[in-house]
């Protein structure tokens, strides 16, 4: 963990670095009128000097505890996922994505049967788009299907 | 319009079938996202904020506030039947509930926890009813510089109170104030840090956000972790507690009724902290400690009849200032917002029939989780009972179904997969989000009032400490910076007891 602090503060006094330079770029103005960059460049500030402050103290810090990463691949698998559905929307439509997404968490993450991924795949995708779509009127996006 | 005028125009707009609806959706709701583990109020507030676009705002928000508390009860069932805290409020309960599950007392264990919940909810709401508007008339005498400054008083009490390290919380704090940076900004018309995305030009949207890091990182967080969930299968009976137990817990329900909604007014402390204090309180006023941990009924009823009245203690700020109190008052801010109400000490006055027609719905909320809670705990119980494997998925559909028709922008949606992330990481190395959000929310406000009080002060930084009530709050917040260095902090035995 003290290691991950380490790099953690460093990328953040990196970020706060950019933060306040572009501040400086969107303009400080004055204390009788401040300009657009004065607050972020303020918070900038701050975000800088707690990050080095976390540097600092991690140096100091004796104890160490190794983070765990459990499972990495599943969470991976599970995020990309979520893109993917993501950048398909609007192209595929909200049954197809919807029908996609459940299939590939259950079929692919959770290594379900394909009989019980499709058919609870099915379900899911045509029960939320009733509710949200049809009784809520969320306009989900119909894609190719409405085209 | 005085109290009791107040309530009974707000019974007129609550009992009308329309809200009455809405109240019961909202509870119902509410309950079944407080049983399920690994979708929390935030979450479930954000979901179904797109939703009510097309109701009108006080039936949305009788919904929204419904659903909250409705968690809260419904977050006891999971602790004490599973041992795994349906949302955060209620970790607390587990440490005697699931004890008194297995020695096959969970009726009375969830019967004192709905019975306490009642009685709290009821108290707080009256406490709410009485002091909001008092607090909202003191509010009208504030200028920029106590806006200001209780603001920032706000931020440095949510980091102070966080659970982790103090210098990752400011962290949190500072990015959140630049996150909150990004848009138009609304005095020079100039554009910052949105680099021609348009998703950006109105400034980084808060539910998206929020569903990002409360919603999505919890569900990738779960989705690592092996989920060992163990649900008591014999038959629960005997819910209503027996004499003994009345006795043991009616004081403890009061005294967690009373500091549940004293802890939950202040800004930052949300619902977690004051379950964690009323347990230590009863533990030390017990005459029998030692039977803390081990299946008391005082440990389920005090910290239940809490986490309730500091939920509504909550909407204290919320309504009466304008300052969200946790995350999930921070949704419903943005909800006033986005119906087009201008949240502040004006929004009591202006918009009264909002502000009675959400008490009274909380009365009534609360008399049918009372009526609802303990009949639908069978009904809970199977619901507990499908596999995590089904329900995440579900969870994350919802998610970005709520992130997308919030304006009908995949935009939204990115934004809440990069926050999704980004709260997995941040909890994965410590990082709380709570101070990030508040910060994010409350940004735009104390940028705007920072300006105001500079431009009238003529630029002297003096105002803020001229004022005296200003002052006052800036010295609760360098306390509040100051006491962690002195190891004054309440939340560092808290941890200690989780763990």
């Amino acid at each position: 963990m003290l290691k991950a602090d380490r790099w953690i503060g460093f990328l953040f006094a990196l970020f706060s670095l950019y933060v306040c330079v572009e501040s400086v770029r969107l303009g400080l103005g004055t204390y009788q009128q401040p300009g657009a960059g004065f607050v972020p460049f303020c918070a900038g500030v701050i975000l800088g000097v707690l990050s080095l402050a976390l540097i600092f103290s991690a140096r100091f810090r004796r104890t160490n505890n190794a983070e765990r990463w459990h499972n990495p691949e599943r969470i991976l698998m599970v995020f990309l996922a979520m893109l993917g559905f993501t950048l398909l929307l609007e192209w595929l439509g909200f049954i197809l994505t919807a029908f996609l997404l459940i299939g590939l968490l259950l079929k692919v993450v959770e290594r379900r049967g394909w009989g019980f991924s499709v058919g609870v795949a099915l379900v899911v995708a045509g029960a939320s788009y009733v509710v949200f779509d049809v009784w809520l009127s969320a306009q989900l996006p119909a894609g190719i299907l409405g085209s | 319009m005085d109290a009791l005028e107040g309530l009974l125009y707000g019974f007129s707009l609550a009992l009308t079938l329309k809200n009455l609806a809405f109240v019961f959706a909202g509870v119902l709701l509410g309950t079944l996202v407080g049983v399920l583990p690994g979708i929390g109020p935030a979450a479930a507030i954000s979901l179904l904020l797109p939703s009510t676009f097309h109701a009108d705002p006080i039936s949305s928000m009788i919904m929204l506030c419904g659903l909250y508390y409705g968690t809260m009860y419904g977050g006891s069932t999971t602790s004490i039947l599973a041992n795994i805290p349906g949302e955060a409020a209620s970790i607390v309960t587990c440490f005697d509930g699931y004890q008194m599950a297995r020695q096959g007392r969970a009726g009375p264990a969830l019967g004192i926890a709905a019975f306490g919940s009642f009685f709290a909810g009821t108290i707080a709401v009256v406490g709410l009813m009485l002091l909001a508007p008092t607090l909202a008339s003191v509010a009208l005498k504030f200028g920029s510089p106590e806006y200001f400054s209780l603001m920032v008083m706000s931020m440095t009490l949510v980091t102070y109170l966080s659970q982790g390290s103090i210098l990752k919380a400011l962290m949190m704090a500072a990015l959140g104030l630049i996150l909150s940076t990004i848009g138009l900004d609304p005095v020079t018309s100039s554009l910052r840090f949105t680099y021609d995305v348009l998703v950006l030009r109105d400034g980084l949207g808060i539910v998206p956000a929020v569903m990002g890091l409360f919603g999505v990182s919890e569900v990738l967080l779960n989705v690592g972790a092996i989920m060992n969930r163990e649900i008591l299968q014999s038959k629960i009976k005997n819910l209503f507690p027996n004499r003994k137990d009345w006795k043991d817990s009616s004081m403890p329900i009061v005294r967690g009724s009373l500091l549940g909604f004293i802890l939950g007014i202040i800004p930052g402390l949300g619902t977690i902290i004051p379950t964690f204090l009323s347990y230590g309180l009863e533990k030390r006023l017990s005459k029998h400690p030692e039977k803390f941990g081990t299946g008391a009924i005082e440990g389920v009823a005090a910290p239940e009849s809490c986490n309730n009245a500091a939920a509504t203690a909550n909407f204290v700020p919320m309504l009466s200032l304008g300052i969200p109190a946790n995350p999930i008052m921070a949704i419903l801010l943005g909800a006033l917002t986005i119906y087009g109400l201008q949240p502040g000490p004006l929004l009591i006055t202006e918009h009264s029939d909002l502000f009675w027609g959400v008490i009274a719905s909380m009365y009534v909320a609360n008399v049918m989780l009372l009526i609802l809670n303990l009949p639908l705990i069978p009904l809970w119980v199977q619901i507990l009972k499908v596999p995590y494997a089904i329900l995440y998925p579900l969870i994350l559909l919802f998610c970005l179904i709520g992130s997308y028709s919030l304006n009908n922008n995949v935009g939204d949606v990115i934004i809440m997969c990069v926050f999704g992330a980004a709260g997995f990481l941040m909890r994965k190395f410590q990082y709380e989000p709570a101070p990030l959000v508040l910060a994010l929310v409350l940004g735009p406000m104390m940028e705007d009032n920072l300006r105001q009080a500079l431009l009238i002060s003529g630029g002297s930084i003096a105002t803020f400490f001229t004022r005296p009530l200003s002052a006052a709050f800036l010295l609760v917040s360098v306390a509040s910076l100051l006491l962690p260095l002195l190891k004054m902090r309440p939340t560092a035995r808290f941890r200690q007891q989780e763990e």
